[in-house]
């Protein structure tokens, strides 16, 4: 019997599948840049499975533009420009149930905004008006910030995304991407007025600024609405902020204590640039180790029971990926929980991958990539983030065609290089044992900051089933917050 | 793989829509509206519904049984079941060949277990329907356990209780719904007890999945890049064979409101203060229902919520606010999270119990003022549908999230003939709105969990 349904499986996978597995063109409809009349580029894809439109304004300020010090001006920026100084515009915005949102990563920041189509115009009137005239005052200043200390706070009460937050401020100890995306207390403290509209001159200019659209409506009408309302924004110069490579941390430890039933338990690592070959590479390393039941970590949670959530994932910003390979298992097994997780990834890192399991894993990758571009909303990020990279928004078409091209001898030597023991961080959170290092940066100060009204992850968009996985969600120092 | 109980407070409404959107879909097929139900000679129930923007197949397999069909002695059963099937194999297959087929096909794949509920969801590249259909057959219908595969899982699930346990939200939302129902099924806990679990054997587990995980007990769901005659043949094929066992649940009575409010208090290692409150509210095939989406909208959630702006008035601490309306087959629940300043968790309470139990006084429309008013008014019901509205379209792109909604309509619905979903949400007033809030927040009793850190001894 048994042996009859895997002749059957097999003949089936024969049978449906190429080289790969998956197609290697997701979207029914392809995406297309071009210019605006007002010289602000735009990349439109009609979608038509839902009368809704997502608009997305990115800007080249993320918190790689955040200077040393200040960290959270990003966010306390962006935030900024979605104040609202009119009522009856903020009564109109509501009663068509048009959001407006921010999201801040580590190489952008973005508005977006959400509608019916059928009130887009409305909504960009309304959008346009206070995006290009933002009410910088010190009293909204100092509002926002208050806001920012409480999201920031909260980030601790989630192990993963405290985990996240040292990883990144680990590898980037300076400034930047590992700053803390809502701020410390000294470093608001220290940001005034001018910082921020410095800020917003610098990066809401047009060589920084880059519309996303994804919409059933047609691209002439709305790319046309798009130069009708956003005509003002200055010339300036491109912000030219370089991208910092990480540093490979002097401490290889991080524990962060936590009075918890479970201990987080997490393996950092720096991979390289996302060219397109690399973030291919990267997202299968992703998708092997952590994603879905048969990948490597799985066998911790059903074969060694040490866990319940085991994941993976990596942060792409535009010097690097940053990967992370985490289990949360109960405090008594965490001795064991951290020698399994250590054992998994140097049998990886020193005997690599079968040409079987990488077919195998550029399927779920496809397939994977393939949920991400369902809906709108997430689809728009994933564009904006591969064309703020350098991929192109054509890239999550493209990735197919990266991942087909990944060899065997490709993987294993990039396994070799991005899981080498020498690159390792550790991170444990939960309760604190004796003998585990304490926590340098927890002693510098407060707060590594995320968190926010709604937390996606990037890897939302890539994988619709983080929507199950509350604290995945949170992962990645994407933030999405609710303004309306 | 998923306890759902409520793990995102920000989403249960969204569930409901849906729910009441698949009304919309069964009971209405158009051109425009490429579904087909239909039910096997075995009992089982099938919806199958076309969307062809992407390659890809989505199915959701439902059965009807969850925490309400589990006694004091079998709490935890079914959660345990369905992490059984889902990963320890079936009598043709282990469990580990059952990953690797899954991973083969580009899959996802998971479940989660409710009050009302189990349902199996497996995703996958439209090309592989039919390794989908019979790969959900096999572990739906052939679970095979061994000892020592039971025991591989009450490991892992007592793992997932205690990750219920460290985050507040899972954990509050969890004790609020064991409170609000006390002499009720729903009053279980979806994870069901420890001890329970850890004393499960082969026989009782498998004794409680021969009763429950039957086609006449199942609902099949398939959302999709097919063609419908081509999916429908499949569907024949691959689960009419099944057998008919004449299975007839009784139906449970009817939830009953709160005779005296519970408050419970914890302190956890947390940062912030958390306050759920918890309201008893109208089934999901109750007329109020719609009127009550329209409120929990309106109160606590979409653009313009009211709650917030209330409690933000009080303290500027508030930081998150969020109401959500979860309507199950014998009853309902409404269910407020704030997260805000510990210190100001006490006050917070009892603002947010005050205006609520006031919010039957509420002028929601313009068309509850008269003369200059009218005009100067904030139309807050209008805003609510059009916020519904725009969940609606959102949630038409997600093929997953249709079938799950699918699959919960085909079993929980019992409405002979269903109207169109935002008809009905149209035709709600303000009136029904103050109806709505005086009779299940007026006049209902609470049952509240705070959440604050624990007091640190001082070195």
């Amino acid at each position: 019997m048994r042996s009859a349904w895997l002749l059957w499986s097999c003949a089936g996978l024969l049978m449906a599948a190429g080289p790969s597995g998956t197609p290697g063109t997701p979207l029914r409809e392809q995406s297309e840049k071009s210019t605006l009349a007002t010289g602000l580029a735009c990349v439109y894809q009609k979608d038509t499975s839902s009368p809704t439109t997502v608009v997305g304004l990115f800007a080249a300020g993320g918190k790689s533009a955040v200077p040393p010090g200040l960290d959270g001006l990003a966010y306390l920026t962006t935030r900024l420009t979605l104040e609202i100084p009119d009522e009856g515009m903020v009564q109109d915005l509501m009663s068509q149930a048009t959001r407006l949102s921010l999201l801040c990563s580590e190489d952008f920041s973005a508005v977006l905004i959400e509608c019916l189509s059928e009130n887009l115009e409305e909504a960009l009137r309304v959008a346009a008006k206070i995006i290009q005239d933002p009410l910088i005052t010190g009293l909204r200043i100092g509002r926002t910030k208050e806001m920012m200390k409480l999201y920031g706070r909260s980030e601790e009460d989630e192990s993963i995304v405290a985990a996240h937050n040292a990883v990144m401020k680990a590898f980037f100890p300076e400034a930047g991407y590992g700053t803390a995306l809502y701020g410390t207390e000294e470093s608001l403290g220290a940001i005034d007025r001018k910082d921020t509209i410095a800020f917003y001159r610098r990066f809401f200019s047009k060589p920084n600024l880059f519309f996303c659209v994804e919409t059933d409506l047609e691209k002439q009408p709305v790319q046309a609405l798009l130069e009708k309302y956003f005509a003002k924004f200055p010339d300036g110069e491109a912000g030219g902020i370089a991208p910092t490579p990480p540093a490979f941390p002097s401490n290889r430890d991080i524990g962060l204590p936590k009075d918890t039933k479970q201990t987080y338990i997490g393996r950092a690592f720096a991979l390289p640039a996302p060219d397109a070959p690399n973030q291919a590479k990267g997202d299968l390393l992703e998708t092997l180790l952590g994603k879905g039941p048969g990948s490597r970590l799985w066998g911790l949670r059903i074969a060694e029971k040490l866990a319940y959530n085991v994941d993976a994932h990596v942060t792409w910003t535009k010097s690097s990926g940053i990967l992370e390979a985490y289990l949360q298992t109960e405090n008594a097994k965490s001795a064991r929980a951290s020698e399994a997780l250590d054992r998994t990834l140097a049998d990886l890192q020193d005997k690599g991958i079968t040409d079987e399991e990488l077919r195998t894993t550029k399927t779920m990758a496809k397939a994977r990539l393939l949920r991400s571009a369902e809906a709108k909303a997430s689809r728009l990020r994933t564009v904006g983030l591969y064309e703020v990279l350098g991929l192109g928004h054509g890239h999550l078409t493209g990735i197919s065609e990266a991942l087909d091209k990944v060899t065997l001898e490709d993987m294993n030597a990039f396994i070799r290089e991005a899981l080498s023991p020498d690159r390792i961080l550790r991170v444990t959170v939960g309760p604190a044992r004796p003998g585990r290092p304490d926590d340098p940066i927890r002693q510098r100060g407060p707060v590594l900051a995320y968190s926010a009204i709604f937390l996606y992850d990037a890897k939302r968009f890539l994988d619709s089933s983080a929507a199950r996985a509350k604290s995945s969600l949170a992962m990645s120092g994407y933030c999405w917050t609710s303004v309306l | 793989m998923v306890a759902r109980n409520l793990r995102n407070a920000s989403g249960f409404s969204g569930g409901l829509l849906l729910f009441c959107l698949m009304a919309s879909l069964v009971s209405a097929r158009s051109v425009e509206n490429p579904g087909k139900y239909f039910v096997l000679d075995n009992g089982m129930r099938v919806f199958l519904y076309e969307k062809r923007d992407l390659p890809l197949l989505h199915i959701v397999t439902g059965f009807d049984v969850g925490s309400k069909n589990e006694t004091d002695e079998t709490n935890g059963l079914v959660h345990l079941l369905e992490h059984c099937i889902l990963f320890r194999g079936t009598s043709v297959r282990s469990g580990a060949e059952v990953s690797a087929d899954i991973r083969r096909h580009g899959a996802y794949f998971n479940a989660n277990t409710g009050q009302d509920l189990s349902l199996f969801e497996i995703s996958l590249p439209a090309e592989h329907a039919e390794f989908a259909l019979r790969n959900q057959k096999d572990i739906l219908f052939g679970l095979d356990l061994s000892p020592t595969e039971l025991d591989g899982e009450k490991e892992v699930l007592l793992e997932e209780y205690n990750q219920m346990e460290d985050d507040p939200q899972r954990n509050a939302v969890d004790l609020v719904l064991q409170a609000l129902f006390p002499e009720h099924p729903y009053g279980r806990s979806v994870y069901g007890r420890r001890e329970v679990i850890r004393t499960a054997t082969v026989e009782g587990v498998l004794g409680f999945y021969r009763k429950y995980f039957v086609a006449d007990n199942c609902a099949l769901a398939i959302v999709g890049d097919f063609a419908t005659a081509d999916m429908e043949r499949l569907v024949q094929d691959v689960f009419g064979p099944l057998p008919k066992t004449g299975l007839r649940l009784e139906p449970l009575p009817m939830t009953v409101p709160l005779k005296k409010s519970v408050s419970q208090h914890f302190e956890r290692d947390v940062r912030e203060g958390y306050v759920f409150l918890g309201f008893v509210a109208p089934d999901c095939n109750h007329a109020d229902q719609y009127a009550m989406n329209v409120l929990a909208e309106v109160l606590g959630r979409g653009v313009n919520p009211l709650l917030p702006a209330l409690l933000r008035g009080e303290r500027d601490s508030v930081q998150t606010v969020s109401m959500s309306y979860l309507a199950f087959r014998f009853g309902g629940a409404v269910i407020v999270s704030i997260k805000m300043d510990p210190k100001d968790v006490a006050m917070i309470q009892r603002a947010a119990v005050g205006y609520l139990k006031r919010a039957h006084n509420e002028a929601y429309s313009k068309k509850d003022f008269t003369g200059e008013a009218e005009i100067s008014a904030f139309d807050y019901l209008e805003s609510a549908k059009n916020q519904i509205r725009f969940a609606v379209g959102q949630a038409e792109e997600s093929g997953l999230q249709l079938a799950g909604s699918l699959a919960r309509h085909l079993l929980l619905n019992t409405r002979v003939k269903p109207g169109r979903y935002l008809d009905e949400i149209d035709r709600v007033d303000s009136s029904d709105l103050r109806k709505t809030a005086a009779k299940y927040l007026g006049k209902g009793e609470y049952a509240a969990v705070s959440i604050v850190p624990r007091k640190r001894e001082k070195p």
